[in-house]
């Protein structure tokens, strides 16, 4: 270990990665919570979830000329939810209560439209994504990697998880979601209306997606790919931390991301393949992941 | 052979005659060899992933991983081990029904949506290895420098190489032995006890069926074929990439199955047909094929649940 | 000796118990009655003994060996077989097919890729025989689901009926039945018992087929045993009368 005040290299590295780690682990944890939200009260894969997110990134990037990062950052995630809600509508809600295998492969043909789609109006190519100069600039000489930007996305993902957990814990509709969760029919019984109410939780969900795209490509560069390649960490996060587990899918996406991060300073070729590794190792232990509940033996 | 038995068996005769002439009629409607090999292929591909999605009822979404080792087990194996076509089929199957069987285990607890979840994601780890790997599976760009090999017997040699009529009848051959062991799978006991567990898991638990074992069988065999698939796709573009293992291929394998009728036997192969020859059609006439193959998923999930043979058994019923 | 021993037996879920401290001794041969108000834990304790529950605390002992923590297959394989209050049968299969796969585990050809000319033959014929025993020999080739609910429950307890088993377990065999479904499933289940020497175990809510089919009765209330006794002796017992008799009078 390093003396005082100066850090060796390899602590630096270690500790940078596991902060990166981190960061990383907050976007999949973003978008697995959205990814949660409708399956565990439609029990609906959303595969177009990236999709949304690359979209919200997108109709950021769009706006931004006329009402900055600042704008984007509010109203993007809100057009990517009213898009969602319209989704649900027009095509999910026809494959509810259907096999699931339905529901599955009309998402991962939108997953697919999405992508293409983006690809046609705004081209393949990587945009160049503006974020305000002073979240740039590294806090810490020594720290370098601590730069505003980052600590800013860490602090945005905070407010909006803890955002998610008071609506479900303290409004209305978050109460029902919750109930409905449990169960739809005697929440139906009692006078919800199941289809509205599904109808919210999807545009919830796709707003975190949404608000994950905003902030992922300020990280990462925006391109048509970015939904595909964020979408099965976000799967990972869901098995690992427990299916139908809410904070166990935070905790999930938290843990592959540092996972991944430290993989990265001793084994960087496995960064990738680490996550599904840590899963294997999950549900060999725990079938129903980490803080699922176990439904039968 | 009575008249209702000849009547049974007239989809299989009229199937099997149309797969043997094939590389005569198929060019004079305006296709191509190459074009109907691809289908017979991709088709056991989705009779093999049917053999879990519609005979047991399980939702597998990661075939295409073992569809992807089979194919790299066969490049890899002709490149490095040995300059044999069939021993590269054989250690390309025998690697894809291994990692399946290795990963069964994990999975078999889970049901439905979850089950689907879980396959895809681990499909993703051989797609890293593939992709990461550059030194062995040549990375992002594939595995090249190889090609397939022909036939030698010692007494007398097929060149299925260069002699693309040869290589369709070489992938008819294993086609017919891997369709004929499902086939022949499905009317046993052990099929019996598959299809009790799709119509009612519960009862078929209470009946002293021991539901997770007779999944992990079934996904390994059904695994097995599809790695026999991916081998012989290999073998036809003399070429492998990590695009194969990639988890939107474990959906087309799915839309496949869907689309021709996952209740029938052949109906997988119909909708491999369908699909092969629109994605031909598709990437030669737009660069947005994927919009389009991404509504057709939709358009079938809305329209077309039954699929093409479930459709026509309904009207014959009716 | 006895056939199943039942021993403190308690399910809770979360705060709720919904069987607290129950024992039974069922001997060979013995049609034994369940009954209780509705909520009283009955199916908790079905569920409990077929192995589609886990016991909180206590032990089942099955033919002397503990079969407390078997999974439900592993018990049918000792001999225990059970129905559903709701009919759990193939409804796409039909009655042939779906008495075919329970004979064939029971053969112990689950997991065989073929079978000789020779056991298919006696498999054929063990089929027949019990499609004739539950009077399904004129449906064999219909779907089960087209069938009538009498038939649908006919079906399942011969499927049940298929595994050998050696001890049946029985929910609600006449639930949602007219009078003369209620009848027949009533003369099958007594012609089981006394032909076949089948010991069974059943739940009933309906009152006629218990006190005409059972040779004990065990009376649950609020999930722990409230009598147990013959049937003369539970029509006779006034705790019976207030806590279930009592209400169904009301």
């Amino acid at each position: 270990m390093s003396g005082y005040g100066i850090v060796s290299s390899m602590t630096q590295l270690v500790l940078f990665n596991i902060f990166n780690g981190l960061i990383v682990g907050a976007f999949y944890a973003l978008m697995a919570l959205g990814l949660s939200l409708i399956l565990n009260l439609s029990g609906v894969i959303n595969f177009a979830h990236g999709g949304f997110l690359a979209i919200g990134g997108y109709i950021a990037y769009t706006l931004m000329p006329y009402i900055g990062f600042w704008g984007g950052l509010v109203v993007a995630p809100l057009l990517t939810a009213v898009l969602g809600l319209l989704v649900e509508r027009v095509l999910i809600r026809r494959v509810y209560g259907r096999d699931p295998l339905y529901s599955l492969l009309l998402t991962f043909g939108l997953a697919f439209m999405f992508e293409d789609g983006t690809r046609f109006i705004w081209g393949a190519q990587s945009l160049p994504f503006q974020v305000p100069g002073w979240l740039v600039t590294p806090l810490s000489n020594q720290y370098f990697f601590l730069t505003g930007y980052r600590l800013f996305m860490v602090l945005v993902v905070a407010i909006a998880v803890m955002g998610l957990f008071l609506i479900l814990g303290r409004t209305r509709l978050g109460i029902r979601i919750r109930a409905g969760t449990l169960d739809l029919e005697t929440v139906s019984v009692l006078g919800v209306n199941v289809r509205v109410l599904r109808n919210m939780n999807f545009g919830l969900g796709v707003y975190l997606a949404g608000l994950a795209g905003v902030l992922a490509v300020g990280q990462l560069g925006l391109q048509p790919t970015i939904g595909a390649s964020l979408i099965m960490p976000s799967f990972v996060a869901i098995i690992v931390g427990g299916l139908g587990s809410l904070p166990g899918t935070l905790l999930g996406g938290l843990l592959i991301g540092v996972a991944s991060g430290i993989t990265t300073v001793f084994f960087p070729s496995a960064t990738e393949a680490v996550i599904y590794v840590m899963m294997a190792a999950v549900l060999l232990v725990r079938p129903r992941g980490l803080l699922g509940e176990e439904g039968r033996f | 052979m009575g008249a209702s038995e000849l009547n049974k068996q007239a989809p299989n005769i009229f199937v099997w005659l149309l797969l043997l002439g094939m590389p005569f009629w198929l060019p004079a409607i305006g296709g191509y060899t190459e074009l109907g090999t691809r289908a017979v292929v991709l088709g056991l591909a989705a009779m093999s992933l049917n053999f879990l999605l519609g005979y047991t009822g399980v939702l597998s979404f990661g075939h295409a991983a073992y569809f992807g080792l089979g194919a790299y087990g066969v490049g890899m194996t002709i490149r490095y081990l040995m300059p044999s076509t069939i021993v590269g089929i054989l250690v390309g199957t025998l690697v894809g029904t291994l990692a399946a069987a290795i990963i069964g285990p994990l999975i078999i607890r889970l049901r439905g949506v979850y089950f689907a979840m879980v396959t895809i994601a681990f499909g993703q780890v051989f797609f890293f290895i593939a992709f990461r790997w550059n030194s062995v599976t040549g990375g992002d760009d594939g595995l090249s420098g190889w090609t397939r090999l022909p036939l030698d017997f010692g007494f007398a040699s097929i060149d299925i190489q260069h002699n693309a009529r040869a290589f369709y009848y070489f992938v008819l051959v294993v086609f017919a032995l891997s369709v004929g062991a499902m086939a022949w799978l499905l009317r046993s006991p052990f099929g019996r006890t598959l299809i009790a567990i799709r119509e009612n898991e519960q009862r078929a638990r209470f009946l002293g069926i021991p539901v997770d074992q007779h999944i992990w069988i079934s996904w390994v065999i059904s695994c097995c074929f599809v790695s026999v698939a991916g081998a012989l796709y290999a073998l036809l573009n003399n070429f492998i990439d990590p695009r194969a293992l990639y988890w939107s291929q474990s959906g087309d394998f799915v839309i496949m199955a869907v689309l021709g009728g996952m209740r029938s036997f052949w109906g997988p192969l119909i909708g491999a047909a369908i699909f092969v020859v629109l994605q031909d059609y598709l990437s030669s006439q737009t660069e947005n094929w994927m919009s389009f193959v991404g509504l057709f998923f939709v358009l079938v999930v809305l329209f077309f649940p039954r699929g093409v043979l479930g459709v026509i058994r309904r009207k014959v019923t009716s | 000796m006895s056939l199943l021993r039942v021993e403190n037996v308690s399910k809770q879920f979360g705060s709720l118990v919904a069987v607290n401290e129950v024992s039974m001794i069922v001997e060979p041969g013995e049609l034994c009655a369940v009954i209780g108000p509705n909520g009283a834990g009955k199916t908790t304790f079905f569920n409990m003994i077929s192995g589609f529950l886990r016991p909180t605390t206590g032990r089942i002992v099955f033919d002397e060996e503990d079969v407390t923590l078997l999974v439900p297959a592993r018990r049918v394989w000792r001999g225990i077989a059970r129905t559903f209050q709701i009919t759990e049968v193939f409804p796409e299969l039909t009655v042939r097919e779906n008495l075919r796969i329970p004979v064939e585990v029971a053969a112990g050809y689950r997991l065989s890729p073929w079978l000789s000319r020779d056991t298919d033959t006696k498999i054929r014929a063990r089929v027949s025989e019990l499609m004739d025993m539950g009077g399904l020999a004129s449906k064999a080739d219909r779907l089960v689901g087209e069938l009538a609910h009498g038939d649908q429950r006919a079906t399942e307890i011969m499927m049940a009926l298929a595994l050998k088993p050696r001890l049946l377990l029985l929910d609600e065999p006449t639930a949602g039945m007219g009078d003369q479904e209620t009848y027949d499933i009533t003369q099958l289940i007594r012609k089981l018992h006394r032909e076949q020497k089948l010991t069974i175990v059943l739940i009933e809510h309906d009152m006629r087929v218990v006190f005409h089919l059972a040779d004990r009765i065990m009376v649950l209330s609020e999930g722990a045993m409230l009598a147990e006794g013959t049937p003369q002796q539970i029509a006779a017992n006034e705790a019976v009368q207030a806590a279930y008799l009592g209400k169904a009078a009301a």
